[in-house]
């Protein structure tokens, strides 16, 4: 048993490696993404498509292997949530990395485009932001940090502000006629997916929480939603069972 | 005599009883002293072995390229202290330890391999990874994988390109254009086009002789010849660059506001160096303020350190750049740098004077919000030298 135990603990570890490797390509991308854009560079755009295939790879491996895991091992408790979190970590990192596949392409799609410097300094913030976000996800991955995962949701706000700055400075270049219409959509775009790399590194926030404490945002919702079903039961006079262990957690 | 026959026989018996149980104890002995030899022989091997090994071990300990040492089957034996940091990596570092893996793997089956690893961080990094097969007189000892950091030889390679690829086109475009207008000048007879044909030909001339200025100017400070260090207030240097910087900025309207140090304030330095650096920061300040945004100058000092400080509203600097532009030739916007008629050496010039007086130069950014220089020097407790005009510094008409 004991020697089962290390092998599935061992094949834990190399999943959470997994996990941390497939987030070192997203925070890699991001910046080269946003590099290529500002400079027209696209050498660097087919690159970052390209190279986006071993993402994709690294995580159908790693969702197979998670598989594996649970079918062979049958895990319980935290090493359940240990493992069904990382399944979603993959999902999230996927997802994200194909957002820095996005910017890629539409670096194409406006090729030539000139950003004056505001412009220019937003789409940098958001990119460096966007990543930071994520190595904050990770840390608390790794560390099995809840009270930093808990906090990224409002780490985000930060992103979320500066995706309206971008919006916004994006209509005020097209309206000055420095930017065309296409421009100016796919850079709001752009913007749209920095913002939603953020979003992608709350929900392996909300992840870390579970796996950590057991406790999602969602329980909050769904205990509502049975004790709303209950009180409607209890009006009709169908229902009768007055007693409820749920505990509703609103913030 | 039959009892002297029994006592002799007795006494033979007695006697080659003695020596077989002495020869034997003989042998037991020697057995016993090669056996104690034997061991000696064994545990001073074992401990030259032992010796040998952590020579070895703190050997590579020691050396400043990461150390990967696998068996056969892939198993890591040995990682020196500058891999570890690869392995516990969580971010882009752990994409390394990922190429080392892969690396070291291919190596296992018998190829030599090798791989760039770029890591755009913060901060950027180029790690080189390398692997090859350990093989000795056909037996198969794993494999080893190297880790080398290449970002200062890639950023200094990228930095001489650079420069070769700058100074040509720095001195051809006014070459050209001088070229141009000789040719024009040449077949041209109207006086009024001629005289407006010279002073395009003086324009450029000037050009190409700032540039060769500059260009000296860096050379002298980066050699740090003939540099004649002496006490120097250094309200004298700011007022002296203010004046220089003067006719620019009022042509720009970008007003100076100055907070003028007290005159005790002294540091030990090269005074014409030292205005240059003042002045380069200056300039480059007035050069991204538009109309109406202040450059602020100020002095303070700070434990053993008089810091100046200038600070613009203009563009600012991408962060992506601020490690770069105090690499001669270095542009953040090379449009935008040319038309203002600078070629990129003002900073450079900064850093070098800075190092020749074993201070340094910082630089604070953000884009659309201005930047800001310190430049740090030493301070020195001497009576500054007064210089011939250093009399006629008064500070310059600018707001204090």
């Amino acid at each position: 048993m004991g020697e089962l135990r290390k092998s599935f603990h061992e094949e834990l570890d190399e999943i959470q490696a997994g996990i941390v490797r497939m987030a070192a390509l997203v925070t890699e991308a991001v910046p080269r993404a946003t590099e290529a854009l500002l400079e027209s560079n696209l050498e660097m755009a087919q690159q970052l498509i390209t190279a986006d295939d071993e993402l994709d790879d690294l995580s159908v491996y790693l969702e197979e292997r998670c598989h594996h895991v649970l079918a062979l091992q049958a895990p319980m408790a935290s090493d359940l949530r240990a493992l069904s979190s990382a399944l979603r970590l993959n999902a999230e990192l996927e997802r994200s990395g194909d957002l820095a596949v996005n910017i890629a392409k539409a670096t194409r799609r406006i090729y030539g485009t000139r950003y004056d410097a505001t412009l220019r300094g937003l789409l940098v913030r958001m990119s460096e932001e966007a990543c930071r976000l994520m190595r904050l996800a990770i840390d608390s991955y790794v560390d099995g940090n809840a009270g930093l995962a808990a906090a990224l949701d409002d780490i985000d706000d930060q992103l979320d502000g500066l995706n309206r700055d971008c919006v916004q400075a994006v209509f005020q270049a097209h309206n000055d006629g420095a930017i065309d219409l296409q421009a100016a959509v796919q850079l709001c775009l752009i913007s749209r997916y920095y913002e939603r790399i953020g979003d992608h590194a709350v929900n392996i926030g909300e992840r870390v929480v579970y796996m950590v404490t057991g406790w999602l945002p969602e329980h909050t919702g769904s205990a509502r939603m049975k004790i709303r079903e209950q009180y409607h039961l209890d009006e009709t006079g169908e229902g009768t069972d007055k007693e409820t262990d749920v505990e509703t957690d609103e913030e | 005599m039959i009892v002297t026959l029994v006592v002799v026989a007795a006494v033979v018996v007695l006697a080659l009883t003695a020596a077989v149980a002495w020869r034997e104890h003989r042998h037991f002995v020697d057995a016993e002293e090669s056996r104690r030899r034997d061991d000696e022989l064994h545990r001073r091997q074992e401990d030259e072995v032992v010796e040998s090994e952590t020579r070895l071990r703190l050997s590579l300990d020691a050396i400043t390229q990461g150390v990967v040492m696998a068996d056969p089957d892939g198993n890591v034996l040995y990682r020196n202290p500058y891999a570890q940091p690869f392995i516990e990596a969580r971010h882009g570092e752990a994409l390394v330890e990922a190429a080392v893996a892969e690396l070291l793997a291919e190596a296992a089956r018998g190829r030599a391999v090798e791989r760039e690893v770029e890591l755009f961080g913060p901060p950027r990094q180029c790690l080189f990874v390398s692997a090859m097969p350990l093989r000795f007189e056909g037996r198969d000892y794993g494999s080893v994988a190297l880790i080398d950091d290449i970002t200062e030889p890639q950023r200094l390679d990228a930095m001489r390109r650079d420069f070769v690829a700058n100074i040509s086109h720095e001195l051809r475009t006014p070459m050209g254009a001088l070229s141009l207008l000789a040719e024009t000048l040449a077949g041209e007879t109207d006086p009024d086009v001629v005289s407006r044909l010279a002073v395009r030909v003086q324009a450029e001339a000037i050009r190409l002789s700032d540039i060769m200025d500059d260009l000296l100017e860096l050379s002298r400070i980066e050699s740090n010849e003939a540099s004649e260090q002496a006490p120097v207030a250094i309200q004298h240097v700011i007022s002296e660059a203010l004046a220089r910087v003067k006719p620019s900025a009022e042509d720009k309207e970008v007003p100076i506001e100055t907070v003028l140090p007290a005159l005790d304030l002294v540091v030990r330095a090269d005074r014409r160096q030292l205005t240059s650096a003042v002045f380069n920061l200056l300039d480059n300040a007035v050069k991204y303020s538009e109309a109406n945004q202040p450059v602020r100058v100020t002095t303070r000092m700070e434990g053993d350190w008089v810091k100046v400080e200038v600070r613009d509203q203009g563009y600012g600097i991408p962060q992506g750049h601020q490690e770069r532009i105090f690499e001669r030739f270095y542009q953040v916007d090379r449009s935008r740098g040319r038309s203002d008629g600078g070629v990129g050496l003002g900073l450079a010039i900064v850093r070098h004077v800075a190092t020749n007086h074993g201070g340094e130069v910082r630089v604070e950014s953000a884009v659309g919000e201005g930047s800001a220089f310190t430049l740090a020097l030493p301070v020195s407790d001497d009576e500054p030298v007064e210089q011939e005009d250093s009399q006629d510094l008064q500070p310059i008409g600018v707001q204090a």
